[in-house]
């Protein structure tokens, strides 16, 4: 797999459903061997998106190409889809039915079975393999969905909202069988409105918001780019200086400390030597970068 | 290609497997079975030994006629007055009739008889005395043949069962053949004379121009059959496919499979999977009868093995498929417009009168299977399949008319497939509300 070939490129990509926009003139690239988180709220045109690069729908405009070649059938193939809006054949073997998800992939025989036993294993669900789909809880059912995903190895792997639902239990064990799947090469396109879970396990992300892409990067890029600097303090004494709007912008009190927005220009080094010239005992003083969740409701919520 | 077939496959197989099926493919028959066979073999239940008859000669002398009569007990034939001219009933009911007899036949009871004499006081002592003796099951029933017997003079049968149709058949015929014997006796025919004259008239109906070989209506039973076996399994198989595709997407499996496999391919893939399981069903059921009908020939019984041609055969199952595909692609169309199984059951609705409607079509082909009118129901797409097999199997129709209908009726299904296709395409991922009709309209013109 060669660093330099995106797996995923789109350009200008737009989708509409007659007066509707779902999608529009989005463009984003999806490095290979990353986990590439793509967010946003809600009806955002996720999950649109998503449609169009496994070849469920076509765009209107603009061009996607995967693995360096424009969208074939043949290419679905290579792509491991887990959708957010899942299901099984109640009725049928869940071993059967997986076997089944594969042989439309092209992946079938042998090394599928071989391949089944081994995922059984991971997913601690190898009892179950003969039982039908409606005997199993709801977790199970999502871990079977799983291994529908990733049983043809993908070389990319699309999880629609995978951990929703889930115990924590189930969600560290997938989180970790998703990290997996990322030092074997595969490429990780991961879509959520979790901010939490995104910020743990994506490299890159892109946010998309009523349709357009609001920013998109990887996380680090994204975070100092976010040109937010806050600082989390406890001291004691004087808190005059935090009256400064030069240098504050806002402070949120927390139980024992509290968090400073500082103001567009401002230094952190001068609000902490202003407060020790000002006589008060600094006992924490932390630049603190913005969390993706702090990103998501500044850049979703406030418009 | 092999998606199609591991789509084709899956259906087949899990089908097959499920309960369902087996329930249905041994369930049919034998129910088809209990409602021809069980009818005739409860009315021939005999409880007890055989009928005891008492007769009451008035006349003196026709008991020894008669115990003879019914000691030599025959089916009762009562084709010169009770029964309404079978030929406006058509061929079904000639073959009712021909498998009670059988019955009858099967069930030949014999008979005790014995002579009460009827100067042991006033007819009404005798009857009282009879009466009471019917009612303490001493006898089945008792005669009174009036002084007048051979001049019109009218029998009476008192039974303690009227509605036993087999006893007073038979006892109805030993007393005809009883009076009629003896009015020729009277008259001085001899009894050489008499067996020629009461040599029973026998009717073969076979086709025009068939060749003559046999046919007793067999054809027509079995098209008849075919058409309402077909008509029934359009009707299920349709059913099975309407669940099968609203199961796809109310599960949202629809999602993941159209990720992997262009939706025409899926539908198609389950369209034809489904139509393998109900030629099975077929198969099984045809062998099935094939079998049987050896098993009882082996065992000298007459069973009526039905003798049609191959090409026969081979349109049965041609126009099958046909009808199997066109009904079952519009499921699949409802299946993919509709949320869940309660709507698509209403969906259905219309399918199922089409249906219908085709069903009774039926009716005035069989009547008259050349007249233009059948010739046009048998053209229709959606009433072919049960019409024009039966003007095949009645009075042939000419080659190019099948020709027409097959070819009419398979470009009716690629256009079928071609337009449920784009609807399903964009319906199985529709959620949350039933597709509208304009909806649908838009989806089909969307390229």
């Amino acid at each position: 797999m060669s660093e330099q070939q995106p797996t995923l490129r789109i350009e200008g990509v737009t989708k509409r459903f007659g007066e509707f926009t779902a999608v529009d003139s989005l463009s984003l690239t999806v490095r290979a061997g990353r986990i590439f988180g793509l967010l946003g709220p809600n009806g955002a045109g996720k999950t649109t998106t998503i449609r169009m690069i496994v070849g469920i729908t076509r765009p209107d405009e603009g061009t996607l190409e995967l693995f360096g070649q424009p969208v074939t059938p043949e290419l679905q193939n290579r792509i491991g889809y887990l959708p957010e809006e899942r299901g099984l054949y109640k009725r049928m073997r869940v071993g059967d039915q997986l076997k089944f998800f594969a042989e439309l992939k092209g992946f079938s025989g042998r090394a599928a079975d071989e391949a089944l036993d081994r995922w059984f294993e991971k997913v601690k669900l190898s009892d179950w393999k003969r039982r039908k789909a409606s005997e199993l809880s709801k977790g199970m059912q999502q871990k079977v969905q799983f291994i529908a995903a990733v049983l043809h190895d993908p070389d990319l792997l699309i999880l629609d909202e995978p951990f929703s639902g889930l115990d924590p239990v189930n969600v560290e064990l997938l989180k970790d069988l998703v990290l997996e799947l990322k030092e074997a090469g595969k490429t990780i396109i991961f879509s959520t409105h979790q901010m939490e879970v995104a910020e743990r396990v994506c490299d890159d992300i892109c946010l998309v918001n009523r349709s357009r892409k609001v920013l998109s990067g990887s996380i680090r890029e994204v975070k100092s780019g976010f040109g937010r600097n806050a600082v989390a303090l406890r001291f004691e004494g004087d808190d005059g200086v935090l009256e400064d709007t030069r240098l504050v912008a806002s402070v949120e009190r927390h139980s024992d400390d509290l968090e400073a927005l500082l103001a567009p220009g401002a230094d952190a080094q001068e609000l902490l030597g202003r407060l020790l010239a000002a006589g008060a005992r600094v006992s924490r003083f932390e630049l603190v970068e913005p969390s993706l969740h702090d990103i998501f409701i500044e850049k979703v919520g406030g418009e | 290609m092999t998606k199609f077939r591991a789509v084709v496959k899956r259906e087949y197989v899990q089908r097959v497997r499920s309960r369902m099926f087996v329930i249905v493919t041994v369930g049919a028959p034998l129910m088809f079975a209990l409602f021809t066979v069980v009818p005739i073999l409860i009315a021939n239940i005999k409880t007890g030994g055989p009928t005891r008859v008492a007769v009451v000669d008035e006349s003196g002398r026709m008991f020894a006629r008669v115990r003879d009569s019914l000691k030599s007990a025959q089916p009762a034939r009562d084709d010169d007055d009770d029964e309404a001219p079978a030929a406006a009933q058509g061929a079904m009911n000639q073959n009712t009739r021909a498998r009670m007899e059988q019955a009858a036949k099967a069930a030949a009871q014999s008979f005790e008889v014995e002579e009460v004499p009827a100067g042991g006081g006033t007819p009404e002592e005798v009857r009282a005395r009879l009466d009471g003796r019917v009612g303490r099951d001493e006898l089945n029933g008792y005669l009174v043949l009036p002084r007048d017997v051979l001049s019109g003079g009218e029998v009476q049968f008192y039974t303690r069962n009227v509605g036993d149709v087999f006893t007073r058949g038979q006892v109805r015929g030993a007393v005809v053949r009883a009076v009629r014997d003896a009015r020729l006796d009277e008259r001085g025919v001899n009894a050489e004379v008499m067996r020629a004259v009461n040599q029973p008239v026998r009717m073969k109906t076979a086709k025009a121009g068939g060749g003559g070989e046999t046919d007793r209506g067999q054809g027509f039973f079995l098209v008849f059959g075919a058409g309402f076996v077909i008509y029934l399994t359009i009707l299920m198989y349709g059913q099975v496919v309407l669940g099968a595709v609203i199961e796809e997407k109310e599960t949202r499996i629809a999602e993941i499979l159209f990720s992997s496999i262009r939706p025409f391919t899926l539908m198609t893939g389950k369209l034809v999977g489904v139509s393998l399981v109900a030629l099975t069903q077929f198969a099984i059921w045809g062998l099935a009868l094939v079998g049987l009908g050896a098993y009882f020939a082996g065992r000298g019984a007459s069973v009526a093995i039905p003798q049609v041609s191959l090409g026969v055969y081979a349109c049965v199952v041609l126009f099958f498929l046909m009808g199997y595909f066109i009904y079952a692609t519009l499921y699949a169309l409802v299946g993919s417009m509709v949320t869940t199984s309660q709507e698509g059951g209403q969906l259905g609705m219309p399918i199922i009168l089409l249906l219908v409607v085709g069903f009774y079509l039926a009716f005035p082909v069989i009547r008259s299977p050349n007249s233009s009118f059948a010739v046009w129901v048998s053209l229709v797409p959606f009433f072919a399949p049960i019409t024009m097999l039966i003007r095949i199997v009645s009075q042939e129709p000419p080659a190019w008319q099948i020709a027409l209908s097959l070819g009419l009726g398979f470009a009716t299904v690629a256009a079928m497939l071609w337009l449920a296709g784009r609807v399903y395409r964009v319906g199985m991922l529709m959620y949350g509300k039933r597709a509208t009709i304009p909806e649908v309209l838009k989806w089909m013109r969307q390229p």
